[in-house]
């Protein structure tokens, strides 16, 4: 009996060492999405040339998030990619380390605002995504945030719930499409409140939108671009749409966990992510849109992206500031205008 | 109305309610088009064949079947003493003892998860792995304790006195007189904490870090994303596995006598 | 019986200091956390928590969706029971194992088939367009509806098998008897049936009660974040705004109510059996 238990004892740290028992390894955090093309172009790629095994925790950015600040003393994160917003919300509580420009080789290579958006080089950019919404062409004509409230889309449309990356962008939109560019999004909310049983759900990943596009729960929805692969392709008659109040949108950066002691595998691999070859497969797989201005494209995928620094200085963007500073207040109002 | 007509009626209605959507989740998982849905688009294999292709399915799976299997075991190595010492000895405290041992059955594993993670995973490093582990047997230690226990109570002291008298040692005893006639009762624990671990969700959402699900966690996260019938054939090949376990259990040893 | 109690306790306690170092320590302190504020005691999370007007529907959506499920399944129960018992021995136990076939599988694949079957193109609305009783398929999917049709079949079964094993347990012909000495089906059922297996009836009420209570996959993918519950506001709240006050509130509340549920179990039981 006792030689099973011991037995058993082994297999259960083979089993929860297993992971870390090579000698390199780097645990990263990213977002759910295409993981499958992330693991062939990226992850696949680096393991050969740095002898090393990645591990890979996914999520939303806010759930991720609570990890690593539950690990902050002991990080199991060493690099995490996270929106800008929730960038700067770790870089206040600090858990993250300043990024070693010098050690990225490709670091010159990237359009100006993606060097330090967050300044004293806490992220780095890596990708841009608009931010628009995706409708069914056969059943609605989508040209203004507006009509996501719209009688002909009651019933049929999901928004996004204010606590994700979508969600106060979003928000902002509708506002502006009714007049008003608060940032306190307090007409938007209301109007959203007021609606809230023409809504299917609230999605908090986005990744939950296509299925509900395929059930045909849903007809159109607010998402950002990197989602958009998902929809062109499911087989129903899908638009991204131009509103004329414009589109809004984000970035997305890399971040160094404090202390992770494990730096130097973790700037290679981000200078890995940010070098033209790996940009560009990752374009034109359309997974990310480039950050790296050498990344050339032809027109077809171009057109599927948001590609270059002139379309992404068009996006109507809420700062990383204003999103940390009002979430709190969003909250609030959401939680008592729209959850009732 | 005519009673064996009312009697099928009701039976009818209630196993369509109970078993339909099981049925209708095997067809669906045969379908050959591209998203989930019933009638199926056609008949074929494919998506039976995809669920052995997809990596983090065989990974989640594997962390599964340990867990069941060694969580399980651990629950009985600890509980299968608890037991008799509690059918065959005056213990000191023993409804206390018994209330402690079964308290995990009535926390909900969610709280059970976030308690673990919060008060033994962050303030001392203690591995996600072991701490899923440890909560997955914790889970199954009430079972454990309470289908040994029956079937201790069933087997008469007598039998055990009658060995000691013949000069064996206490120990002995339990080895060669306790053991062998409580096996059934000790497998059928091992089954309905096999069972009950390996399709548990609640107590695994918080414990799960890079690189380790538990399999249900790992299909709720993918059909999330992806809506084909990979994750009904998925489920379906786990209700054959948990059918087919029962069934022999039920032929060999008459499992439902210590449930 | 043997004598010896510190074999009796050795024997013991390794299961008990499992139980209780790695389970009862850390959920005790996990639910002592809401008690305390700013390192003294206090119950202000939880006047907090129910001055919210989302967490109060949220709390007695749990309930009402909890008492419904429990209600509707002893109606079903009773009747499915009484037809059961009444089967021949062979066709009983076959019938009963396709009753509990359900509970051996994994519940993600139980609620995942109804995504399949109440969806806008699933199943239901499929029969009902094709048969003209509607153009427009309804909208079932994140509904309390859903939710409700989801843990009925979920937990059911349990129902099922606490009142077939009470009128197992019930004199033969005590439903005959009844009959000859005049009674309608409505008092059988009252006077006799219900009277006899009101344990069986105790017992399935607070598994049923509970199980849905504290279920999580239910209203995760019927329900989604429209038509939250206890358990899946719980998990929200931690993960959405890493806010584990009200994850510990959420936690006593329904620790509190399955052990309300249980003792109420026992007390109705004992009261039984001294009278």
């Amino acid at each position: 009996m006792l030689k099973k238990i011991m037995l058993t004892s082994a297999a259960t740290m083979l089993l929860t060492s297993g992971a870390f028992a090579q000698d390199k390894t780097l645990t990263i955090s990213v977002y759910s999405f295409s993981q499958d093309a992330f693991k062939e172009l990226v992850y696949g790629p680096f393991e050969e040339i740095c002898d090393c095994k990645i591990v890979v925790e996914t999520g939303n950015s806010i759930e991720r998030l609570a990890k690593i600040e539950a690990n902050k003393a002991n990080p199991v994160i060493d690099m995490a990619v996270l929106s800008t917003h929730d960038a700067l919300g770790a870089a206040r509580k600090g858990l993250l380390q300043p990024i070693d420009a010098s050690a990225l080789s490709n670091y010159d290579k990237l359009y100006d605002i993606a060097k330090d958006p967050l300044g004293d080089m806490l992220g780095v950019g890596y990708t841009f995504y608009a931010t628009s919404i995706v409708y069914r062409t056969d059943k609605v004509t989508v040209d203004s945030w507006a009509d996501l409230l719209s009688p002909e889309l009651a019933g049929n449309v999901a928004l996004p719930d204010v606590s994700t990356n979508q969600g106060p962008p979003s928000l902002y939109m509708i506002g502006k499409a009714m007049g008003d560019t608060s940032t306190d999004l307090t007409a938007s909310i209301a109007a959203v409140g007021e609606n809230a049983d023409d809504i299917v759900t609230f999605y908090v990943r986005s990744s939950q939108l296509a299925q509900l596009m395929q059930q045909e729960e849903i007809w159109a929805a607010p998402v950002g671009r990197f989602a958009w692969g998902r929809f062109k392709d499911n087989g129903l008659p899908m638009a991204w749409a131009t509103p004329k109040e414009g589109q809004t949108g984000g970035m997305n950066v890399m971040v160094m966990t404090a202390n992770n002691g494990n730096e130097e595998l973790a700037h290679k691999f981000m200078d890995f992510w940010l070098s033209t070859e790996i940009q560009t497969a990752l374009a034109e797989a359309l997974v990310d849109s480039p950050a790296n201005s050498e990344v050339v494209v032809s027109d077809e995928v171009a057109a599927n992206l948001t590609y270059g620094a002139e379309t992404v200085g068009q996006l109507d963007l809420l700062s990383p500031d204003t999103i940390l500073d009002k979430r709190e207040s969003w909250l609030d109002q959401w939680n008592t205008k729209v959850v009732k | 109305m005519n009673s064996r007509v009312a009697t099928w009626l009701i039976l009818g209605v209630t196993l369509t309610f109970l078993i339909g959507p099981f049925l209708i989740i095997i067809a669906a998982s045969l379908s050959a088009g591209n998203s989930l849905a019933f009638p199926p688009q056609g008949l074929s294999l494919k998506w039976f064949i995809k669920v052995f292709e997809i990596e983090s399915f065989r990974a989640s799976f594997g962390v599964s079947m340990f867990l069941a299997i060694f969580g399980t075991f651990t629950a009985l190595v600890l509980g299968i003493p608890a037991s008799y010492a509690m059918t065959r000895y005056k213990v000191p405290g023993a409804e206390a003892v018994r209330l402690i041992v079964s308290s995990p059955i009535i926390v909900p594993g969610i709280i059970v998860g976030l308690a673990l993670l919060r008060y033994l995973v962050i303030p001392t490093g203690f591995g996600i792995g072991p701490a899923l582990f440890l909560a997955h047997t914790a889970l199954v230690l009430p079972y454990a304790v309470r289908v040994v226990s029956a079937s201790m109570e069933n087997l008469r002291v007598d039998m055990e006195e009658a060995a000691l008298l013949l000069g064996c040692s206490r120990f002995g005893a339990f080895v060669r007189v306790v053991l062998p006639n409580i096996r059934g009762g000790i497998l059928a624990a091992f089954i309905l904490g096999f069972v009950t671990s390996f399709n548990q969700v609640p107590v695994s959402l918080f414990l799960s870090g890079p690189g380790l699900r538990t399999l249900p966690i790992d299909m709720m996260a993918y059909m999330e994303i992806n809506y084909d019938p990979s994750v009904a054939a998925l489920s379906s090949l786990l209700a054959f596995m948990s059918i087919g376990i029962i069934f022999a259990a039920e032929k060999f040893l008459g499992l439902s006598k210590y449930v | 019986m043997f004598e010896n109690r510190a074999v009796g306790l050795a024997l013991t306690l390794p299961a008990a200091i499992f139980a209780a170092a790695l389970f009862l320590v850390p959920v005790g302190i996990l639910l002592s956390e809401a008690f305390r504020i700013d390192g003294s005691w206090s119950i202000g999370a939880y006047i907090d928590f129910f001055s919210s007007a989302r967490n109060r529907t949220v709390f007695l959506r749990t309930l009402k969706l909890g008492a419904f499920v429990a209600g509707v399944s002893a109606i079903v129960g009773y009747a499915a029971a009484f037809v059961i018992v009444s089967l021949p021995p062979t066709s009983r136990g076959r019938i009963f194992g396709l009753v509990t076939l359900p509970l051996m599988i994994s519940p993600v694949a139980r609620t995942y088939a109804w995504l399949v079957i109440l969806g806008r193109t699933g199943f239901v609305n499929q029969i009902l367009v094709n048969l003209g009783i509607t153009d427009t398929p309804f909208r079932i999917l994140f509904s309390e509806t859903a939710v409700f049709i989801g843990l009925l079949q979920l937990f059911m079964p349990l129902m099922i098998i606490s009142l077939v094993s009470a009128m197992e347990n019930m004199p033969k012909d005590a439903v005959p008897a009844a009959r000859i000495l005049g009674a309608n089906w409505f008092q059988v059922f009252w006077r006799v049936i219900l009277a006899l297996t009101r344990e069986g009836l105790v017992i399935g009420g607070t598994l049923v009660f509970t199980g849905s209570m504290t279920a999580y996959i239910t209203p995760a993918i019927l329900g989604g974040s429209k038509v939250l519950m206890l358990e899946t506001l719980l998990y929200q709240r931690v993960t959405v705004a890493n806010d584990f006050v009200s994850a510990s509130v959420i936690a006593m509340i329904l620790i509190v109510m399955s052990f309300s549920a249980n003792l109420l179990l026992k007390r109705i039981a004992t009261a039984r059996k001294s009278r």
